[in-house]
């Protein structure tokens, strides 16, 4: 007992190192540009590749604490990442509008970033009051289909948000700048969701996941603590969406409200584990550099190799890679799918 | 002993609880009057509506028709959350433990819930909390399994746990669904004196649900029978054991 105890802290310990050791590596990785603008140790190409995996890094974080450790399979967590984009991109931009007040418009890129974030959070308390008083795949939809709805929405409402000619936002080329603002992110989040999985609040939520009636009965008010998940994830998701906006320097209905995004999200997290903290960051490394790669080799079937590797995770590893480690208070997809059928299939209709 | 609540203020109240699902009407018109420092018993054949009633009185399910008191306060419309915050706890038939987390995070998810703030859980649980959870895990003698997690435990062992979970609250009321089936004689004993013991010392009120007989007649001072969703009838365990009306719902004729 003493001998395991101590190995596992010996590995905790151990992991922490290496933790630190690679964000200390990715901290230096644009830094002699940034010294001396004609110095580099890695090319543009590849710094701008690093940022997107930062952004995916995040993006599953987020999803992973109403997905994973709520255990509400969210299918349109990639709306409050549009709302984040738009929320800051009519603020900096300028929409066509002429009612538009003129004291909206022409920000600078904190402040908007950080109302986009907000405008994502408000958003999710409001949608969220209805949608998380659904169960199991009900959720699911009903979330796919406040995605779809919104992005028709946005593309109608022209004059705010430019229709499907889109906005445009102040140009800026600064790879490092960027870089180091995700993977600020990434850090933020990563040890934000730690945080919570040590408070009482992180139990609480997968105590809502394992046995929302029994929560419930005990005491928890498992309405709030839903929606509170549900909205700090959808805030974080609106910041990662206002960077995202800024470095694209261009929005469209199209380009930001993609359904991939959130199926990447879902795939990430399953790869690595729904409901742990590494597991999100573990998938979507994995998922990047592997889709960079095939993407590169095999143009026409780069879409196979992922849809292989998503079968072989639901088949072998239903828990993803964590689940195979051992010892984490994760979960699996189709577990939580099995938990829901199984209630509602014992549950007597009330008539 | 029957007798000894006359003028006392109930404390879970059921005004003609009737619950239908679908056509089959699950209870119909049950009166029902639990008074405070009570040892109460449930017992009726299979489908005769004890879980129903006690999940209607818990408000895990809505109640089609009539009205739930606790307290004196009407929880008829109120929340199951809101419900335990008034001191009422309970443990489940079909066991409700939470499989991925640890015996004592499961204990610790139980403590007493009084509607704080979210803010004041954004810390690991309390240390009296943590102190209190491992006292009742040694009580409970699973103190070897206490950073196990629960769905690996068997399934008396879970149902230990779940009654651990619901004495955690320190509870006024604590409803008991079925609590020592799988458990082995020997802590069926030590149950019954932990439930003696708080009822004694603490004044705690409990209502069990038990196929246990024996388990009912050492422990309630009133038994109510249930079947077909309807009350069959009520008084001292001796009494419910000549009582004609029982033997023929239990044996038929």
């Amino acid at each position: 007992m003493a001998a395991t105890l101590s190995l596992t802290w010996r590995r905790y310990a151990l992991g922490r190192w290496v933790l630190l050791l690679l964000v200390f590596l990715l901290l230096a990785l644009p830094l002699p540009q940034v010294l001396i603008p004609e110095r580099r140790l890695v090319t543009d190409s590849l710094l701008f590749s690093f940022t997107q995996m930062f952004i995916l890094i995040t993006l599953a974080s987020n999803w992973n604490l109403t997905g994973g450790l709520t255990g509400y399979v969210d299918f349109g967590h990639a709306v409050f990442f549009g709302l984040g984009a738009y929320g800051t991109g009519i603020l900096m931009g300028q929409p066509p509008w002429e009612l538009w007040p003129e004291m909206l418009t022409g920000w600078n890129f904190w402040p908007a970033l950080f109302i986009g974030g907000i405008v994502a959070a408000i958003f999710a308390v409001l949608i969220g009051s209805a949608t998380l008083r659904l169960k199991g795949p009900y959720f699911s939809i009903a979330m796919l289909g406040t995605f779809v709805a919104m992005r028709e929405l946005v593309r109608v409402v022209r004059p705010l948000t430019g229709g499907g000619v889109g906005l445009t936002l102040p140009p800026v080329l600064n790879r490092p700048l960027f870089y180091y603002l995700t993977l600020f992110m990434a850090c933020l989040v990563v040890a934000l969701m730690w945080w919570i999985r040590r408070t009482e609040f992180g139990s609480t939520l997968i105590a809502i996941r394992e046995d929302e009636v029994g929560a419930e009965m005990r005491g928890i008010n498992t309405t709030l603590h839903k929606i509170t998940a549900f909205w700090i994830a959808a805030f974080l998701s609106g910041l990662v969406g206002g960077i995202w906006a800024y470095q694209n320097t261009y929005i469209d209905p199209d380009i930001v409200f993609v359904p991939t995004r959130t199926i990447d999200m879902v795939m990430m997290t399953m790869l690595g584990g729904l409901g742990t903290i590494a597991g999100p960051v573990i998938g979507a490394t994995i998922i990047y550099w592997l889709r960079d790669v095939v993407w590169s080799n095999f143009l026409l079937y780069h879409q196979i190799f992922e849809g292989v590797l998503l079968i072989i995770i639901v088949l072998f590893a239903s828990e993803g890679i964590m689940g195979l480690l051992g010892g984490s208070s994760g979960t699996g997809l189709g577990r939580l799918m099995r938990k829901w059928f199984r209630s509602t299939s014992n549950r007597k209709q009330p008539v | 002993m029957s007798n000894h609540n006359n003028g006392q203020e109930p404390l879970l109240e059921g005004r003609s609880v009737s619950k239908n699902f679908g056509g089959l009407a699950a209870l119909h018109n049950v009166d029902f009057v639990l008074y405070p420092g009570e040892i109460a018993g449930l017992i009726g054949p299979n489908g005769s509506g004890k879980t129903t009633l006690f999940d209607c009185l818990s408000r895990v399910q809505d109640i089609t028709a009539g009205q739930v008191f606790f307290k004196g306060v009407e929880i008829t419309r109120k929340k199951p959350y809101q419900v335990a915050h008034m001191g009422l706890a309970r443990t489940f038939q079909v066991i409700r433990v939470y499989p991925k987390l640890t015996v004592l995070e499961n204990m610790l998810l139980s403590r007493q819930w009084r509607g704080e703030g979210l803010l004041s859980q954004l810390r690991p649980s309390h240390p009296d909390t943590e102190e209190r959870a491992r006292q009742l895990i040694d009580f409970l003698l699973l103190d070897h399994l206490i950073d196990e997690r629960a769905g690996n435990l068997s399934g008396g062992q879970q149902r230990l746990l779940e009654i651990g979970m619901a004495l955690m609250p320190d509870p006024d009321l604590i409803l008991l669904d079925e609590a020592t089936s799988g458990i082995n004689p020997t802590l069926i004993e030590a149950i019954k004196d932990r439930i003696r013991q708080l009822n004694k010392e603490q004044g705690k009120t409990f209502l069990l649900i038990e196929h246990n007989i024996q388990f009912i007649a050492d422990l309630c001072s009133r038994v109510f029978v249930l079947n077909y969703g309807e009350k069959l009838a009520e008084g001292t365990p001796d009494e419910i054991a000549e009582n004609e009306a029982v033997i023929e719902a239990y044996f038929g004729t």
